[in-house]
């Protein structure tokens, strides 16, 4: 009676946790998004917190007052002081001139006796869907570039890593005397993080680096080539491309050697026995059985490549190249822009690509395989 | 690994033919072997240049890094670079934040995953595969996505800019690979252990405390080591959530476009080392950490 209970009990903290950590942010991310809060002031038909609504005012509209009236207001003592009404006149956020009744209390007035003209200082605070933060990301001006440059890495970063981790892992597999040398050499690249790898390939394109030393020193150049400048993009996408291929190509090919180890040998025996090539063992039996090892990878590995960040800060700087996760932080970031919708919106479009992109592998794998079935 | 994908010619076939072209398929196998060592230390090399280089740069005196063309060996070996970085100010304070942010982060996820392990592994529980399976799904979620919510709301709770509001960030990241690590370090301790304990008279709880834990401490040991590595690696959420109490990569990440190529070298060096030599601990267990991914 007390087992059956006991694996939930086992299991609670860690879902609780996983549900404050994931299921309530999304929903947090969610409001920011698409939630406008605001402050509007109702202006009223008649001088009376009662009347009917006639329109509202964004803060900090300026309007003329065109009447003004006098009337009562009893404090919680009992006693009583002079309030002023005042109908104004301005234009709301959809461009309408709208006309009503506002209290003092909501308006910043230099002389209630005379001044014709006033401020909007006060009024309720409203919560409203929007979706004014998604087309203000759409028209930014940075929206595409950094849209565009985060596809191309994408698209250059992943096809290479996927071949340089096959190759690896074949040479792995061959059985060759210290090969476990070599699998702590290929894997050391694990622990290494983005803005490290970026730093280290920093050292060797920068104007003054390693490149530039052994192409100068070899006598293949007179002066070195500066690569990382404003208009050398693509030596720039270059240096991302090397270094995030130099540092995330480990763990593909971990997932790729696991799932090789996997592999039913006597499928590539009886490739061997039929006199099939290595390219033709590898084309024909050792990938398509590793496909759904393949197809884990290629939703990992894109999913980090949309987040990619710390290596084109570290190799490119801030401002000439940016990205998708950059343009999050950029939005974000407190001495900057200080905007968390926008910084929402950015992050809310980088989960709508990765989920996307997964159900497309998830899609594209799955009709080969039925493809294959079918043949 | 004991498959042989590439292993050419079987033994089979060379066995029946004649000594010429025995003589020469032997010759092929050692030209093959020899091209495959070949490329293994092609690879080798195209993964610990970059490496070899930043050691240099950090081993080098401050002018000896802004010298062209650069050295392709330290000269002379010196720690005045590194010890300017290590000088500079924040850095001490950042790295110490980064200690604790991963140290925390370890014990968090530690704590929460292995009882939820245990119970993965062990139980047969209706909604078992239903818990699996949502765990797998945010095993690779976004950080970017999280962070900035987050973010907002810790500033609203006021845990923003808390060293161990970032720890529990980092340990939810790792908590779901790290359930399926200890899940199946456990699957893999046989359950006649157990039952030969609680016979002898351990309660539960004890057989558990006695013995199956003492047998899966390398294993948890080992995904723990990888929750500190990518803790202390983590720069989007670090930088997102924190602004006096750094990490040591969201200040460096902070600082790069006002810091001299000393100051950036040093600190990309100082960054690398315990990764690599983590990497090195855990390297028996690279498969079972990072396997996992596949299943």
């Amino acid at each position: 009676m007390k087992t059956k209970y006991l694996p939930y009990l086992l299991l609670i903290p860690s879902l609780l946790y996983l549900i404050l950590f994931f299921a309530y942010p999304m929903v947090e991310s969610l409001q920011l998004a698409f939630r406008r809060e605001g402050q509007f002031l109702v202006l009223r038909a008649e001088p009376s917190p009662d009347a009917d609504a006639t329109g509202t005012l964004e803060l900090q509209t300026d309007v003329t007052v065109l009447d003004r009236q006098q009337l009562e207001e009893t404090l919680a003592n009992g006693r009583t002081r002079p309030i002023y009404w005042f109908q104004v006149e301005g234009v709301d956020a959809g461009g309408q001139t709208v006309q009503g009744w506002a209290i003092q209390t909501n308006l910043f007035i230099e002389s209630r006796t005379e001044s014709t003209t006033a401020r909007v200082t006060g009024g309720q605070s409203t919560q409203e869907w929007t979706l004014d933060f998604v087309r203000r990301m759409l028209s930014d001006y940075r929206f595409g570039s950094a849209l565009g440059t985060t596809l191309l890495l994408i698209i250059l970063i992943v096809p290479l890593q996927f071949i340089l981790a096959i190759i690896m892992a074949l040479v792995l597999q061959a059985e060759i005397r210290g090969s476990s040398l070599f699998l702590y050499i290929f894997a050391i690249p694990l622990g290494i993080s983005d803005l490290a790898s970026g730093i280290v390939w920093y050292a060797i394109f920068t104007q003054r680096g390693f490149l530039n030393s052994f192409l100068v020193g070899s006598g293949l150049l007179q002066s070195p080539f500066i690569f990382i400048r404003a208009g050398n993009e693509s030596w720039m996408i270059l240096a991302i491309v090397i270094a995030e291929v130099w540092r995330a190509t480990s763990i593909v090919m971990i997932i790729v050697v696991s799932g090789l180890q996997a592999l039913p040998r006597d499928y590539v025996e009886a490739g061997q026995v039929f006199g099939a090539n290595l390219w033709q063992r590898l084309r024909y039996i050792v990938l398509p059985l590793l496909a759904p090892s393949l197809q884990v990878a290629l939703i990992l590995r894109t999913i980090l490549a949309f987040q990619v960040f710390a290596v084109v800060v570290a190799i490119a700087g801030r401002e000439i190249l940016t990205v998708l996760a950059y343009e999050t932080y950029r939005w974000y970031d407190p001495q900057r822009y200080n905007n968390t919708n926008m910084a929402a919106v950015y992050a809310g479009f980088i989960m709508l690509l990765s989920l996307g992109i997964s159900l497309f592998y998830l899609r594209a794998v799955r009709s080969q395989e039925e493809a294959a079935q079918a043949l | 690994m004991t498959d042989t994908v590439l292993t050419p010619a079987s033994s089979a076939s060379a066995a029946s033919a004649p000594n010429v072209s025995r003589r020469r398929a032997r010759f092929r196998h050692n030209l093959r072997r020899a091209s495959i060592y070949l490329l293994a230390v092609v690879l080798s090399f195209w993964i610990l240049l970059p490496i070899w280089l930043i050691v240099v740069m950090a081993f080098s005196t401050p002018d000896g890094v802004r010298a062209f063309p650069k050295p392709f060996f330290p000269s002379p070996v010196s720690t005045a670079t590194l010890q300017f970085f290590i000088n500079s100010e924040g850095i001490l304070r950042s790295t110490l934040n980064s200690v604790i942010v991963a140290v925390l982060a370890v014990i968090i996820s530690t704590a929460l995953a292995v009882p939820a392990g245990y119970a993965i592994a062990r139980f047969a529980f209706r909604g078992r595969d239903t818990v699996r399976l949502a765990i797998l799904s945010v095993r690779a979620f976004p950080i970017v996505v999280l962070a900035v919510p987050l973010a907002v709301v810790f500033l609203r709770l006021g845990l923003f800019d808390q060293v161990y509001s970032l720890a529990m960030m980092h340990a939810a990241l790792t908590l779901p690979t790290t359930i399926l690590v200890v899940a199946s370090v456990f699957m893999s301790l046989p359950y006649e252990l157990e039952e030969a304990a609680q016979v002898f008279g351990c309660t539960r709880l004890q057989a558990f405390w006695r013995v199956v834990l003492p047998l899966a401490v390398p294993g948890i040991a080992a995904s723990a080591v990888l929750t500190f590595v990518l803790s202390w690696n983590e720069v989007f959420a670090a930088i997102l959530l924190t602004i006096t109490n750094r990490t040591l990569p969201a200040q460096i990440l902070y600082s790069l476009d006002k810091s001299s190529d000393p100051f950036k070298f040093a600190g990309g060096f100082f960054m690398l080392i315990p990764s690599m030599i983590f990497i090195f601990f855990i390297r028996r267990y690279l498969f079972n950490l990072w396997g996992q991914l596949n299943k």
